[in-house]
């Protein structure tokens, strides 16, 4: 077990430093340069343009500028952002937890709501409230995530006016303590409830096919023969073998929770990391750029790293060697 | 002797939204104690379906009637409380697919433990342990199995280790539902002789479910033959297998080698099984009998007794029957 799991995580720095790479190769190839956002678009003198480019390193080869920011990222450090003139760290963190709150609450209540489901659902195979949500969960995994949550913004918002549309917290009312909770909570409901629409679908069907398919296993018919009631064959036998899927589900969703909850902010005007993104791609930001990228490239890799962990502790047919 | 088991007039339907397979059609069988019957028949014949039905593992919505009695219990009227009494400690079986019959997350000790405290829920590991032990010593595996796995096993340990399973509470009737199917031929050789073999030890009896003529000849007395959904011939299996009287256990005879005969091409019967959704007027084999006359389109042939104890459902063994 240990030898698999310094295996893992020295792949895993190995697919950082691949991602890292591939990243910095994108960002400069893509076309505009942030030197012309500085100067402004009408601007456009070489002495300007060569003193700041001079400032930022844009000036030195490209292998060069590689390595320095590859070095300063190992050290923690990911420099200066363009447009705002900050370091790159401090716009991250003030950010991050926002995003870890949307992205964290809206993943716990999809997989726990959409395993729920798909249990219930899966012991009724075929009736009329299985067919309704089946086709529900179809309806919600085909919707644009951006355009829900325009029509739930305009439905509990605008029409109901029950939800604040947009923000993280009341800035006016400037509450504190438990109050203060409270309002975030009530902000969070709108971009929270959006995503756990998109998502849950996909647990909900992957769990439901999941049981439906161990039930039928011969394993199972076999423990039905010995006499053992249904709900300790359920409980021990079927949920422990349907569960490995959603595992690999769960993993894979959080990847995409990372990126998928930047549109959602965007829409949502929630202080996290998507508009931070959406600017510093608008102004070829290089660093707050690369910076968004490693800290998803980085959280991707580790969950993937902790679920392929968990997964070898629940399937024995997984080889730690 | 004493009779365990006896089918009365079984009949098992599929129901679907549009569709009533009947799969098991008015069979009448029953076994004695210590007997060894094996039940063949090609895919779809309904043989599995007989078993399922007799252990109540039916899928919901199967129409079942006519009586299974055993023990004085009508096992297709007892509540479902009754019949988990009698389900392991008289009743048990071993399932088609070996690769399948163990749950693949959990080891065998903790399995054993479980499906042997559904019957004694306050046995102690150390004594489950031993009762375990004796088993897999009977099914010729080492004691580490209890330990592994099913992954960490070959298809024929599996298979030991189902049987061994299956013996856990000394039960009376075992079924094998195509047991050894799976398995290679040589395992399969094994397996059988081993259960053959502990059988002269055990006082079970036993219900061997295949397509496979060889093994009911290695492994069975007696022998019922099932063509879509119904019985066409029973009797012991040296009278059966040397002189059938149906000509569908002739056919299915000619379709295997023979070990000690001279060399002859192996025949196949043409035509395929019958729509088992649409009631069927006559013999359900006279569409592919070669000796089919115009009375087996439209009236079914009764059971005739053919010898001592064998019967056969064909108009062919009515004359011999009134000869006697």
């Amino acid at each position: 077990m240990k030898k698999y799991v310094i295996r893992r995580i020295f792949s895993g720095i190995l697919t950082i430093l691949v991602v890292f790479t591939m990243n910095f190769l994108l960002v400069k190839s893509a076309p505009g340069d942030p030197i012309k956002t500085l100067m402004g678009k009408e601007t456009d003198d070489p002495v300007l343009r060569a003193a700041l480019e001079e400032k930022w390193g844009l000036n030195k080869p490209l292998h060069e500028q590689y390595l320095s920011y590859l070095g300063n990222a190992i050290k923690g450090d990911l420099g200066t952002s363009i447009t705002y003139n900050r370091s790159v760290n401090d716009m991250i963190s003030e950010r991050l937890m926002a995003t870890v709150i949307l992205g964290l609450s809206a993943l716990l209540i999809s997989f726990l709501l959409g395993t729920a489901m798909g249990i219930f659902c899966a012991r009724r195979d075929g009736s009329l409230i299985d067919s309704v949500l089946s086709t529900v969960s179809y309806a919600t995994d085909a919707m644009p995530s951006f355009w829900l949550g325009l029509m739930l913004m305009i439905i509990f918002a605008t029409k109901l006016n029950l939800l604040p549309s947009q923000g993280m917290y009341n800035v006016r009312a400037g509450y504190t303590g438990w109050r203060y909770v409270l309002d975030v909570a009530h902000h969070l409901v709108l971009p929270c409830m959006t995503l756990v629409l998109i998502t849950m679908s996909g647990y909900f069907r992957i769990t439901k096919s999941s049981i439906l398919q161990v039930t039928n296993e011969d394993f199972i018919t076999t423990m039905r023969a010995t006499g053992m009631p249904e709900k300790k064959i359920f409980n021990k036998y079927i949920f422990r073998n349907a569960i490995l899927p959603t595992v690999t589900m769960l993993g894979i969703s959080v990847a995409f929770l990372i990126t998928g909850v930047s549109l959602i902010e965007i829409v949502f005007s929630w202080p996290g990391m998507g508009r931070l993104t959406l600017t510093a791609i608008n102004q070829r930001d290089y660093p707050t750029l690369m910076g968004v990228y490693l800290v998803m490239n980085v959280s991707v890799v580790v969950v993937m790293i902790i679920t392929d962990i968990v997964y070898a502790l629940l399937d024995p047919r997984i080889r730690y060697d | 002797m004493e009779t365990i088991l006896s089918v009365n007039h079984l009949n098992v339907t599929y129901v679907n939204k549009s569709r009533r397979v009947m799969a098991v059609r008015d069979v009448s069988l029953s076994i004695n104690k210590g007997d060894s019957l094996g039940i063949v028949g090609e895919s779809g014949s309904g043989k599995s379906t007989l078993a399922m039905a007799l252990l109540r593992l039916h899928p919901k919505g199967t129409e079942i009637t006519g009586e299974a009695m055993f023990e004085g219990k009508n096992l297709l009227t007892i509540s479902e409380k009754e019949m988990n009494e009698l389900r392991w400690v008289k009743l048990a079986v071993v399932f088609q697919k070996a690769m399948n019959a163990l749950s693949p997350v959990h080891r065998i000790r903790q399995q054993i433990e479980d499906i042997y405290r559904v019957h004694y829920p306050k046995a102690s590991s150390a004594e489950i342990r031993e009762r375990a032990m004796e088993l897999l010593k009977l099914v010729n595996l080492p004691p580490r199995v209890y330990n592994l796995y099913p992954h960490e096993m070959s298809g024929g340990m599996l298979q030991r280790v189902a049987i061994a399973i299956s013996l856990l509470h000394h039960p009376q009737l075992l079924i094998f539902d195509e047991a050894t199917t799976a398995l290679d031929v040589v395992t399969q050789g094994q397996i059988l002789r081993e259960i053959v073999e502990m059988e002269k030890t055990l006082s079970t009896t036993r219900i061997m479910i295949t397509h496979d003529m060889s093994v009911v000849a290695t492994t069975c007395n007696k022998v019922a033959v099932m063509y879509a959904g119904e019985l066409m011939e029973y009797g012991m299996v040296t009278d059966v297998l040397t002189h059938p009287h149906h000509p569908y256990t002739q056919g299915l005879q000619r379709s295997f080698p023979s070990l000690k005969g001279d060399n002859r091409k192996l025949e196949s019967i043409p035509g395929f099984l019958p729509d088992l959704s649409k009631p069927c007027q006559g013999c359900v084999f006279a569409p592919r009998c070669p000796h089919a006359t115009e009375r087996c389109f439209s009236q079914k042939p009764p059971m005739f007794k053919t010898g001592e104890s064998g019967g056969a459902a064909c108009w062919l063994c009515e004359g011999e029957e009134n000869g006697k």
